[in-house]
């Protein structure tokens, strides 16, 4: 009588099954035969991966490389449809003809979820998902990213605004 | 001077042991690892060789935290009394015959105890004394449950691992394990004779070991760890080197039994010499221990656990039974035989 | 009596009937009903432009469709709002509008609040027949010191021309150029200065005209908007208070016909709530030792105070009410002076600027409760009023003074005479000179701390609602109006850190001395405090915070007194 816990009874088993040592043997065999197969592991800290341009790292702003100005014009989209509200702007007026600016842009790391809806709402294509996803802190605030750690020449996001220029 | 010369046994014997019990947890490691299409500990030392020094030395290291309510004396003793049930298990384990040292005849037994076989039962029944008595001096419910669990788990088992043995003693006519060896040195070993109380006394001796699939003892998603949930650095350390060390008493008690201990078919020992021999008996018996050691591990990365149901129906309605038939069965035929 | 029908629903065609009177537009007997018809150049305030054409409506019986803004109302009229033909109209309008609107949503600070978004999303054609360039127009245009005109994002409906012509009555503003290129702008040499100038800004149905003021400084979704009192002047003007991060970023008037319609003036949307920013803000209760006021516990500083008043009797001592305060703190300073000090030298001073008066909305006292004050009993019926008290300061008579809500000081005189006293308590909620020279000082509540009522000049009681919280008052939904952010943020965000003060209403304070002096006067809450009014103050009989709601209540007068007045 095979009955699990909630009293219905289980699978029907061939006699074979029954015997549990063959069925044993099987799993056994299982097992060691994953043990001869080649191993893929990367050696970590030594070989690097090199994510492709599909892949959401760490939310960065793109720095235009002419004239080092900042894309953004903080309209806060981001940090509206962020599920995690992780991004938090100030906006402030400036001369330039984008009118305003980012006076303040933080992201907080631990809020973070990669998720990538900031850099697919941004009508400037001002905040990319970068390739950088090692990230290490050693106390909370040092999670908040400010612009001094956000903004990135985009000469050196060519690959991802490349892959956002063709697949979006 | 038998003092001395069992002293010396005993200490090389013992730093023999668990320089290999510290290096079975990497062996362990491994293996699971590479079950698992992973590499395993590869950063202490040249392919991770190093890494048993590191985990002691982390233990040795690591504070030893007793819960506020604990009994301190026995949560202290608990470890004590497994490790050393454990290890003294070994001392009737005959690992080779004999050497010869200036003219004398040393035998590699340290105690050449007349019921050798018994001794070791008897020690692994006080084995579950230290896992339930830490269960019961953390003062932690599931410490606790881990303990009533192992003593009902060891006194379910016990039976057909006795009853198993008794095949081969009767066979063998003997309860001493050098004995046993030199009987089957000689013919066909005792598994062929045996079958059916092999496959039971391996699986009570896996019961009696505490490892998957019948670590319920510990069981670490219902019990948390179970009997050692509440202890820590070396005190852990010690459960955790009884439970290989008692992974060795079984093997070596399996190769004993079973697959005719240091002895090789058709080879001749006394051509080649007392020594020369004897390293030979060594190193088959070591070679023997170790595939069933790795058989050990190869089961626990397989299966999975038992529920405890399963455990009791197994214990009491399949392998007691079956012990029981094969005892019967081999008694009949030894008397056709005769 | 015309009876009208207005069918909202399509599917099910037989609406809902109203009868109103002669006159009556389409579009006033649509709301009365409960439907609105999207509009942007008719306001309800202003006069009919019929400029838009976003109302068009099917009226049965009728040739073609008609703008139910200026479409008046006759009997049996039968108006299909959302039929597919006036659908399809309103959608031609929007694709019209927006051939040279730019769509710059996310840098436009009207976004979220914007008529034409919500109508675009709602009825908008999501396509565009036009290909070409969108028309090029001024931009960043400062129309006067507190306004910035954006032609472009201009859709020329003529609210602004038309509030500054009928309702300021001050014409500034005017359509300039023609066709596509028209915009708005000031008259020659002149500035958009008017005191009134600023309601252009909410009238804007697009992010045109944006105040400098609160430019750029948050987007509307981050913000809480909770209804509130404006603390300007004695008109009592409704307004909703927007917070963000614990801050008020910017009061908008809130429509109340009996008070202020839908208007505000200037200063009391710039100037009213600065107070509450304040960087002088009060943040620990203080208490003078060796000399120097000194930060202490709000326990000790209460035991303090109640201690320091214990020794003088009842001619000694003097309580100076505010109307500034709420009708709570003054009926309950007021009561802590009867019945626990004993006194009568009860009044509060006057903060009139004559002369400051217009005949629209702004007044010459410039307190927001002067008449509360009065009619709860912080008036000294034997004439001991505030001159009189610093008469028998100055004589010496009155030892003990306790001030709530208020400076007092004036001039030099005052400040003297303040010297003279024994015992100064004072609540307020930044430092003043009166704090500088008092004993034990408490920080007390503002306005948009708590929650209170005023009562304007006119009689009417009004309830203004907390939007900041303070330190012991934490802003959770249902005692508070929350944005998205203070719901769902933590302790751990740094937006959610905007600064919390240590502060307490004043009726709290008073009441926990007078508690310690062996008065009976324990309130959970300022509705208790009210509801206690209600039932002791005949003016404010049968009131409850429930019944004032969003428009508020008028005092019930005796029969001589409406005569008097």
């Amino acid at each position: 009588m095979t009955s699990n816990r909630n009293g219905k009874s289980g699978p029907k088993l061939t006699l074979w099954e029954k015997l549990y040592f063959p069925e044993i043997i099987h799993g056994m065999s299982i097992t060691i035969r994953a043990f001869f197969r080649p191993k893929f592991t990367r050696q970590y800290p030594e070989e690097r991966w090199v994510p492709p341009p599909v892949f959401r790292g760490r939310p960065v702003l793109v720095l235009e490389d002419e004239t080092r100005v900042e894309r953004c014009v903080a309209c806060g989209l981001c940090a509206r449809v962020c599920p995690s509200l992780a991004i938090d702007v100030q906006a402030a007026e400036t001369e330039l003809d984008k009118e305003r600016y980012p006076e303040r842009f933080e992201i907080n790391m631990l809020r973070c979820i990669f998720c990538g809806f900031c850099e697919e709402v941004c009508p400037e294509e001002a905040i990319v998902m970068s390739q950088d996803f090692e990230m290490t802190f050693s106390n909370p605030k040092e999670a908040i990213f400010g612009k001094d750690r956000l903004l990135t020449p985009a000469s050196s996001l060519k690959d991802r605004l490349e892959f956002l220029k063709q697949y979006r | 001077m038998i003092a001395i010369e069992a002293l010396i046994k005993i200490v090389v014997l013992v730093v023999i042991i668990l320089t290999i019990v510290a290096y079975l947890v990497l062996l362990e490691r491994k293996i699971s690892a590479y079950m698992q299409d992973r590499i395993g500990p590869n950063r202490v030392g040249p392919k991770g060789l190093f890494q048993p020094l590191a985990d002691v030395l982390k233990l040795v290291l690591k504070e030893m935290i007793v819960p506020a309510k604990a009994n301190k004396f026995i949560h202290a003793l608990a470890p004590v009394i497994s490790i050393t049930v454990a290890v003294g298990a070994l001392a009737v384990i005959p690992f080779a015959n004999y050497i010869v040292i200036g003219g004398q005849k040393i035998s590699l037994l340290i105690a050449n105890v007349n019921i050798g076989v018994l001794y070791i039962l008897a020690l692994s029944s006080l084995g579950v004394y230290g896992i339930t008595l830490s269960g019961w001096a953390s003062n932690n419910k599931y410490s606790l449950l881990g303990g009533l669990r192992s003593s009902a788990q060891m006194i379910s088992y016990e039976l057909s691992l006795g009853l198993s043995l008794v095949g081969v003693l009767m066979i063998d006519g003997t309860l001493q394990l050098d004995k046993i060896t030199m009987a089957q040195s000689g013919g066909l070993w005792n598994i062929i004779y045996q079958p059916i109380g092999f496959l039971v006394f391996v699986t009570a001796a896996f019961a009696e070991t505490n490892r998957l699939p019948f670590d319920l003892p510990e069981a670490e998603p219902e019990l948390v760890g179970g009997y050692h949930t509440e202890y820590s650095g070396m005190r852990w350390g010690l459960f955790f080197l009884s439970e290989y060390t008692n992974m060795i008493v079984s093997s070596a008690l399996m190769v004993t039994l079973y697959f005719g201990g240091w002895s090789l078919p058709f080879v001749n020992y006394s051509a080649l010499g007392a020594n020369l021999a004897a390293l030979v008996q060594f190193v088959t018996f070591f070679a023997k221990l170790g595939i069933l050691i790795f058989v050990f591990m190869w089961v626990r990365w397989t299966l999975p656990r038992f529920r405890y149901d399963q455990l009791m129906n197994v214990g009491w309605k399949i392998m007691l039974p079956l012990a029981i038939l094969n005892l019967l069965g081999t008694g009949a035929v030894m008397l056709a035989l005769k | 009596m015309p009876k009208v029908t207005i069918v909202d629903d399509p599917a099910n065609g037989t609406g809902k009937s109203i009868e109103v009177e002669n006159g009556t537009t389409v579009i006033k007997a649509a709301a009365r009903v409960g439907v609105e018809i999207p509009h942007f150049c008719y306001h309800p305030g202003l006069s009919v432009a019929g400029n838009c054409r976003m109302c068009l409506v099917e009226i049965e019986k009728m040739p073609k469709l008609a703008i139910a803004c200026a479409t008046q109302v006759s009997d049996g009229m039968v108006v299909h709002v959302n039929s597919p033909k006036a659908l399809e109209a309103r959608k031609a309008v929007l694709e019209f509008i927006l051939i040279n609107h730019p769509l710059d949503c996310p840098i436009c600070d009207e976004a979220g609040e914007c008529n034409l978004q919500d109508y675009t999303y709602s009825h908008g054609p999501g396509h565009s027949a036009f290909e070409e360039a969108k028309n090029k127009k001024p931009k960043r245009v400062p129309l006067g010191p507190n306004v910035v005109y954006d032609g472009e994002r201009c859709i020329l409906c003529s609210r602004c021309i038309r509030f500054m012509d009928e309702v300021a009555k001050d014409p500034t503003l005017t359509f300039v150029e023609r066709g596509d290129r028209v915009y708005i702008d000031t008259f020659p040499g002149r500035e958009l200065t008017n005191p009134y100038s600023m309601n252009v800004i909410d009238l804007c149905p697009v992010g045109a005209l944006t105040n400098r003021d609160y430019r750029f400084k948050a987007r509307v979704w981050e913000t809480s908007s909770t209804e509130s009192i404006c603390q300007g002047c004695a008109r009592g003007c409704n307004i909703n208070v927007w917070v963000r991060n614990n801050e008020i970023l910017r009061l908008t008037p809130r429509n109340n016909s009996d008070v202020n319609n839908y208007w505000i003036c200037d200063s009391g949307r710039l100037e009213s709530f600065r107070h509450v920013n304040s960087e002088e803000r009060l943040n620990s209760p203080m208490i003078r030792k060796d000399g120097t006021l000194q930060e202490a516990g709000w326990d000790e500083a209460l035991a303090h105070a109640a201690d320091a008043l214990k020794p003088f009797s009842k001619d000694e001592v003097a309580v100076i009410g505010s109307a500034y305060a709420s009708v709570e703190d003054n009926y309950v300073l007021q009561k802590f002076a009867r019945q626990v000090l004993g006194t009568s030298n009860i009044d509060f001073a006057a903060h009139v600027v004559e002369g400051s008066e217009d005949n629209f909305l702004i007044r010459a006292d410039k307190t927001p409760n002067a008449y509360g004050a009065r009619e709860v009993g912080v008036v000294s019926p034997k004439g001991v009023d505030i001159s009189r008290i610093f008469d028998l300061i100055g004589s010496g008579r009155i030892k003990a003074l306790y001030v709530m809500d208020d400076d007092i000081v004036t001039g030099k005189e005052v400040e003297d005479l303040l010297a003279k006293l024994d015992v100064l308590i004072v609540n307020h909620w930044v430092s003043t000179k009166t704090t500088q020279l008092a004993d034990v000082v408490f920080p007390s509540a503002t306005f948009a701390e708590k929650f209170g009522t005023y009562v304007n000049f006119l009689g009417r009681v009004q309830l203004a609602k907390p939007a900041v919280a303070t330190l012991e008052q934490e802003r959770v939904p249902g005692r508070f109006n929350v944005s998205r952010l203070d719901k769902f943020g933590s302790a751990f965000d740094r937006w959610n850190k905007g600064p919390r003060r240590n502060v307490r209403s004043s009726w709290e304070i008073v009441s926990a001395i007078g508690s310690l002096l062996g008065g009976k006067m324990r309130y959970d809450s300022a509705q208790k405090v009210f509801d206690e009014i209600a039932q002791s103050v005949p003016g404010f009989r049968g009131m409850s915070y429930a019944k004032l709601g969003d428009r508020g209540a008028l005092l019930k007068k005796s029969k001589e007194e409406a005569m008097v007045r």
